[in-house]
């Protein structure tokens, strides 16, 4: 007995380890992690075992997933994007503002509020290069003006959209919610360009090094601008994902996501500092949020408790695994 | 967090490019005073001047905090929590009697102490990036905040910190005096102590500190700190002038703070900015607030003016920073 025991650790400590070399640590603890809220879950709540609920977790992560992806790669590259909420506030105001339940509006808005998305992203992505300050400071203060611009317009949320465009995201095509399967090809796709393709290399490269990138020619402005709109759009398609879960668009800006973008992108082992990690570690970090949320749930813990927990989580994966990380490299 | 490795820091206080960093604020400020009290109508009133300075000294508590942790390269997102923590603390002991002012102030600078701490050995011994570490540390009292007051703080401050908050002596808002002397007791700090003065040597070069014998990360330990505490303080003066408590009391200030303190010269690089600077970007910021609606602009305008104007500032520094 003791024997068996004494084998099975190390040897479950060495399939970690293998494990870890192909995928870093962060995503192993990841898994674990989730695995195991799947089995509190299991014991605790006999509604949290239904095929339904996992499904509607999958389906929650929706929102998060856009921005947590834009985000991971605006960090990749060594910076940061402040301006998801303002951009959320203004994409999702207009889209349901100017839309008003008109169904042959809905089309053209949404183009034009994934442009205007984008925008915000390249002027950024621009200002941060024509000014070379700290991307927090840029995108505080495009942010601020974002949802000023947005308050201006509206006070409240306003408008509405035509029937049926809640499909965005509640539609299910064989029981499979379509905005989240969505969102995860977005992520199939980011991680394809980034392993890939050398746009995505180079994002790497400058994160991880900027004064060596631009010395072996890395097109730094090119990066910068590619990394800041991506995020732009992404935070508008969270946008209109909202809208379509809502019914409505939100102007006030306080929908959390700046900081809760942050959060998957650290727990899936991708530093603040840039150039290393990835975009798996981000959904499964996503994923981790959602399902944490939703087991807290079932336990009756209330928000408030919810908020301390995440931030302890937070806490304690900066400053135990990916700190050992760091020393090691 | 460093995106441009070009920067090299400097320490450097009495060079003349710091004196154009430092005075360019000082230029923008009196001609922002005088033009607004040629041009907007009511600014001039005394009641309206007392109104700027009393908004201001909440703010000008935090930003003294937030200058210290962003001298030495840090900075310090958890203040507005803070704030909004001791405010709740504030209205948590019997209100009808001035006694009640002694346990507010230790709980609070007790809570403050505990949540520097924190922050401070995340950020010097598990190396966790400032940003990240006061964040969660913001997410977690907020929690607690909730937690506590379940989700619903109310009630009301003691007589004492009311009046602190929001009278005047002769026109001079009390809170600005509070405000005067806590940054005479930094500023000397800063100038004339060996602690002080190890702050800026740490923020310039951390590496040459260390090799001087400066223990760097007590340093910054004790900025963190400070900052908690001035925040905790800074919450104080701002109950007492809003009166009533919710849980958002303070919310804005801890980019405001930042934003203040670049604003007057403080380098995010570390090392370099005055608390003279950082004050007078306080001032700058809460006057812009009040001309923006006094010329008759929606308060939603405050936000486009408020993100133009740190573009400009970062602007302008810059532009000061590189043609040296």
């Amino acid at each position: 007995m003791t024997n068996n025991a004494e084998s099975t650790l190390p040897r479950l400590l060495a399939l970690q380890r293998r494990l870890a070399r192909w995928v870093g640590p962060a995503v192993v603890i990841e898994v674990g992690v989730i695995v195991l809220l799947f089995v509190i879950g299991f014991a605790v709540s006999e509604n949290f075992r239904t095929p339904d609920n996992a499904v509607n977790i999958f389906e929650q992560t929706t929102g998060l997933a856009f921005v947590a992806l834009g985000q991971t790669v605006v960090i990749l590259s060594g910076g940061i994007d402040l301006s998801l909420d303002a951009n959320i506030a203004l994409t999702s105001s207009l889209l349901s503002g100017v839309v008003n339940g008109r169904a042959d509006l809905a089309a053209p808005m949404i183009a034009a509020v994934l442009a205007i998305g984008l925008t915000i992203g390249l002027v950024n992505g621009a200002l941060i290069l024509l000014l070379r300050v700290h991307p927090l400071i840029v995108t505080l203060a495009v942010a601020a003006v974002v949802q000023g611009i947005t308050l201006l317009y509206t006070l409240m949320p306003i408008g509405g959209m035509p029937d049926g465009f809640d499909v965005l995201a509640f539609g299910r095509v064989f029981g499979i919610p379509i905005g989240a399967t969505f969102a995860v090809l977005c992520f199939a796709v980011v991680a394809f360009v980034l392993a890939y393709t050398r746009p995505g290399r180079q994002i790497f490269a400058f994160g991880g090094e900027p004064a060596a990138a631009r010395l072996v020619g890395v097109p730094v402005r090119r990066v910068v601008l590619f990394v800041y709109a991506l995020s732009g759009l992404l935070a508008s398609l969270t946008g209109i994902y909202l809208v379509s879960r809502l019914g409505v668009g939100n102007p006030t800006g306080d929908t959390n996501y700046n900081l809760a973008s942050i959060t998957p992108v650290v727990l899936g082992g991708t530093p603040l500092t840039g150039g290393r990690g990835g975009v798996l570690g981000t959904l499964l970090g996503v994923s981790l949020v959602q399902t944490l949320n939703n087991v807290l749930n079932f336990l009756d813990i209330s928000t408030f408790y919810q908020w301390m927990i995440q931030g302890l989580i937070v806490i304690a994966a900066v400053s135990i695994f990916i700190d050992k990380r760091r020393r090691a490299a | 967090m460093s995106t441009t490795a070009s920067t090299t820091p400097r320490f450097r206080e009495h060079g003349a490019e710091a004196f154009i960093e430092r005075n360019g604020l000082f230029v923008f400020c009196v001609v922002l005073t005088v033009g607004a009290a040629l041009f907007a109508p009511g600014f001039r009133s005394p009641n309206n001047l007392q109104n700027v300075l009393t908004n201001a000294a909440p703010l000008g508590v935090v930003v003294l905090g937030q200058c210290l942790v962003i001298l030495v390269r840090g900075f310090d997102l958890s203040v507005a929590s803070v704030m909004a923590t001791a405010a709740v603390i504030a209205t948590s002991f019997d209100e009808t009697t001035n006694w009640s002012v002694i346990p507010i102030l230790t709980v609070s600078l007790l809570m403050a102490v505990i949540v520097g701490s924190v922050n401070g050995y995340l950020v010097t011994q598990r190396e966790v990036s400032p940003f990240l570490a006061t964040l969660a540390m913001m997410i977690v009292l907020q929690g607690l905040r909730f937690a506590w007051t379940k989700g619903a703080a109310s009630g009301r401050v003691p007589e004492m910190i009311r009046m602190l908050g929001s009278q005047a002596i002769y026109g001079i808002p009390i809170n600005l005096l509070l405000l005067l002397v806590l940054s005479v007791i930094v500023g000397v700090m800063l100038r004339r102590t060996a602690f002080g003065r190890k702050i800026y040597m740490v923020g310039g070069n951390p590496r040459a500190a260390e090799l001087v014998g400066v223990n760097v990360n007590r340093v910054t330990f004790g900025c963190y700190v400070l900052s908690s505490i001035l925040a905790a303080l800074g919450g104080l003066v701002l109950v007492g002038y809003v009166g009533s408590v919710d849980n958002w009391v303070g919310r804005g200030y801890e980019l405001n703070s930042i934003i203040a303190t670049v604003m007057g010269g403080v380098s995010l690089g570390g090392g370099r900015g005055t608390v003279l600077g950082a004050l007078v970007g306080a001032f700058v910021l809460t006057e812009i607030f009040n001309i923006t609606l006094l010329l008759g602009f929606p308060v939603q305008f405050q936000w486009v003016v408020k993100g133009v104007v740190i573009l400009l500032a970062v602007a302008v520094y810059l532009a000061a920073y590189r043609s040296r």
